[in-house]
């Protein structure tokens, strides 16, 4: 099969090229042999991961998961049901690795791994969203998110892999953050953004780089372009409570893209950034931006994928926005955001890291019309973007309108946008960049909003 | 020579596999580390929050509560019928159905309570065991993901409960506890009595011996994987804890401004 055929009978985002992947130093795995390698590296997965194996081996398909999981819900297509693209590799798995599996073959569901099987799991493992709903309502807390990462790891390693995701983490290497922004860059943009702060809100303040500091704030870079009222509101509420803090630009960037396909080596690299910045910025805490599956990243992995001690704590901006709350640190005027507001919980924040009361306290405090969609807190459902399957070629783009569907229709039960004024708070940077179009797509008269752009816009000064 | 190889033979080699293959699968998952800290909500910061959420999935079968009712009947009420199941066989083979006399009842009453238990658990197995059976076939979702051997465990347990409910209500087929307790014993003791020979209790225990030795290599090892699975799931953890060095918010300091009390920490403080 050629190149265009896969594509035109799988769904598969634009691959990344042999010249790509050796720019992230893997050598990609020539077709013929792909196979044995991949079987191979399948080996060495189930003799690391337990949750892997346990995914493996414990489904009773009972079907829980179709139902809850948007995606298939978005497109009805069974690989998507969450246990059938579990399957994908549960079928290999059972055909190599387990006795009944060599013994009776396809009675108990075993199947040959082919070349076709992995370009089917290169087009369903990058359709999961990562979003572990499937894993919340499963009976044995099954984690697909745990089979479909490995499968992108494997694929990474075979050398297949989105050109996204590549070259995000091809720019990351480079600079320090995914949009590719050089630390001259920065500085004027953000120079930029504190003049902005002063016409529109009347206030002085400052973004500090690279300077040694108490805090340091890891921003996402999309905030610096896409999100500029979520770094503003960000630095107005450091200013505000006078903190000594710094932005790094060796890592402007709260996400971590290795994060979503290749945890053993990009996600690492990423990480001993944040080590470096705080020993040479004499940082005391780490403050965490706006950012899902960065947060899950840093706030959950970090133990575990460091490859050099941590010794400051890392927190959630919104975890200290609440804290300056409840301290009566901040005045706040609630009516400054008075528009009907709803609150997309991004599943890192809701499944991964508990972060649920949190932003419900803070948009509480700064917002006068908050209204709940129905499902919400950790079993909210995911935005479609999730993992950053944010592709723009025309057949991944139709998918996610169809992953974003159940979203929509969550936020026309709130009654919103009516007026064509709603906001939709998503205080996620791969949330804002998927939700922005999608909100036009499927008409929901809504304005997108991080968390922190509602905290900025509600400080009071003196 | 049927009744030999049922009775005295094979539960050897049944128990064999049982066990040797249940080891074999426990090693393969700890073989296998927790690498990464993958715990989700409710999170568990102390041990008693560790036993509370892995028992309430255990016991209540919690999330599958809230997610899917018709799926929790089904499977609620399967798993609590197969828990009197076994535990009336134990008890009442054990005891000879008196189990009830140790609490006060007479011997007659006893019988009379353990004959009705073991009719009702039976038959309430069955009718799960069918309607989960239903649900595979009819719902679209559960049909495609579901591959021969699925269907293949839910008929060896029906075979199973069905033989056994015969001989609950046909006594003439059925067999007393006294001669099945003779031949157990004989099996644990490692001195085999002959099986009774009774045609349907021969067909129960073949029956029940081939589940034995098909559950360390299928998914019925979800029983066990589900305290696995979770254990993951539940780790303890403790979040860190918010509050920043050197911030005096000198911009809200000293300054009440003039909304009214409900603009101040929007009125919700």
């Amino acid at each position: 099969m050629s190149a265009e055929q896969v594509v035109k009978k799988y769904k598969q985002a634009p691959r990344a090229s042999d010249a790509d992947l050796r720019k992230l130093h893997c050598e990609p795995v020539p077709d013929d042999q792909k196979v044995a390698k991949a079987i191979e590296y399948m080996d060495q997965m189930r003799k690391k991961f337990r949750s892997f194996v346990m995914a493996m081996e414990s489904c009773t398909k009972c079907g829980l998961c179709a139902e809850n999981c948007h995606t298939y819900l978005g497109t009805r297509d069974p690989n998507n049901i969450p246990t059938g693209r579990a399957d994908l590799m549960r079928k290999v798995y059972k055909r190599y690795f387990t006795p009944q599996g060599r013994m009776f073959g396809k009675l108990v569901g075993a199947e040959d791994l082919t070349m076709d099987t992995l370009e089917k799991w290169y087009s369903y493992f990058y359709q999961c969203n990562e979003c572990r709903r499937c894993a919340m309502v499963c009976p044995f807390g099954i984690d697909t998110c745990e089979v479909t990462m490995i499968g992108r790891q494997i694929l990474h390693w075979l050398g297949m892999e989105p050109k996204l995701h590549n070259h995000t983490g091809v720019a990351m290497g480079k600079t320090g953050n995914h949009m590719g922004f050089p630390k001259a860059g920065i500085v004027d943009t953000l120079e930029f953004l504190a003049d902005d702060v002063k016409d529109e809100f009347g206030v002085e303040i400052r973004f500090p780089v690279d300077e040694p500091a108490d805090i340091l704030y890891v921003p996402s870079s999309a905030d610096l372009s896409i999100n500029e009222y979520t770094i503003k509101g960000a630095g107005m509420f450091f200013n505000y409570i006078g903190a000594k803090w710094t932005i790094p630009s060796n890592l402007l960037e709260a996400g971590n893209f290795g994060f979503l396909f290749d945890q053993e080596a990009v996600m690492r690299d990423n990480m001993r950034r944040l080590v470096d910045a705080v020993v040479d910025l004499g940082i005391k805490k780490v403050v965490w931006g706006e950012c899902g599956h960065g947060w899950r990243t840093y706030k959950m992995y970090m133990d575990s994928a460091l490859d050099r001690p941590l010794r400051v704590p890392v927190t959630h901006l919104h975890d200290e926005v609440a804290e300056c709350i409840r301290q009566g640190k901040l005045v706040l005027d609630p009516t400054r955001n008075s528009n009907p507001t709803t609150l997309h919980d991004p599943c890192n924040y809701g499944r991964a890291c508990g972060m649920s009361d949190t932003l419900r306290f803070v948009l509480n405090h700064v917002a006068t019309d908050f209204r709940e969609m129905t499902p919400n807190r950790q079993f909210n459902f995911c935005c479609g973007g999730g993992s950053a399957i944010l592709f723009d070629d025309p057949v991944m783009y139709d998918l996610r309108i169809k992953f974003s569907q159940k979203k929509a229709e969550q936020v026309r039960e709130t009654h919103v946008g009516d007026n064509g004024e709603g906001i939709l708070c998503a205080p996620c940077s791969i949330c804002k960049a998927q939700l922005y179009p999608m909100v036009d797509e499927h008409k929901l008269g809504v304005h997108v909003n991080g968390l922190i752009d509602l905290v900025g816009r509600a400080l009071v000064w003196k | 020579m049927a009744y030999y190889f049922i009775g005295s033979i094979l539960p050897y080699i049944a128990l064999v596999v049982f066990t040797i293959g249940v080891l074999y699968r426990l090693g393969r998952w700890v073989g296998a580390r927790i690498v990464h800290r993958i715990v989700l909500p409710p999170f568990s910061s102390t041990p008693t929050d560790v036993v509370v959420n892995i028992g309430a999935e255990a016991v209540f079968f919690r999330s599958m509560f809230r997610m899917d009712k018709k799926l929790w009947i089904g499977a609620w009420v399967f798993h609590v019928a197969l828990f009197l199941v076994l535990s009336g066989h134990l008890v009442g083979i054990y005891t000879l159905g008196r189990e009830f006399v140790y609490i006060g009842a007479s011997v007659s009453l006893s019988t009379y309570l353990s004959d009705l238990l073991g009719l009702s658990s039976g038959l309430l197995i069955m009718l799960a065991l069918l309607y989960l059976l239903y649900r595979r076939v009819t719902i679209n979702e559960v049909r495609v993901i579901s591959s021969t051997s699925d269907y293949l465990h839910l008929f060896l347990l029906l075979g199973i409960v069905v033989v056994g409910d015969i001989m609950r209500v046909f006594p003439a087929t059925g067999i007393d506890y006294a001669p099945v307790r003779a031949w157990v014993t004989g099996i644990i003791m490692g001195a085999p009595v002959a099986m009774p020979q009774v045609p349907l209790f021969a067909v129960h225990m073949l029956l029940v011996q081939i589940l034995l030795m098909v559950f360390p290599f299928s998914k019925l090892m979800h029983s066990l994987g589900m305290f696995a699975n979770r254990w993951i799931l539940h780790k303890m953890y403790l979040e860190p804890a918010p509050g920043m060095p050197g911030i005096t918010a000198p911009a809200g300091e000293a300054y009440k401004p003039d909304f009214g009390s409900q603009a101040i920490n929007g009125g919700v403080s």
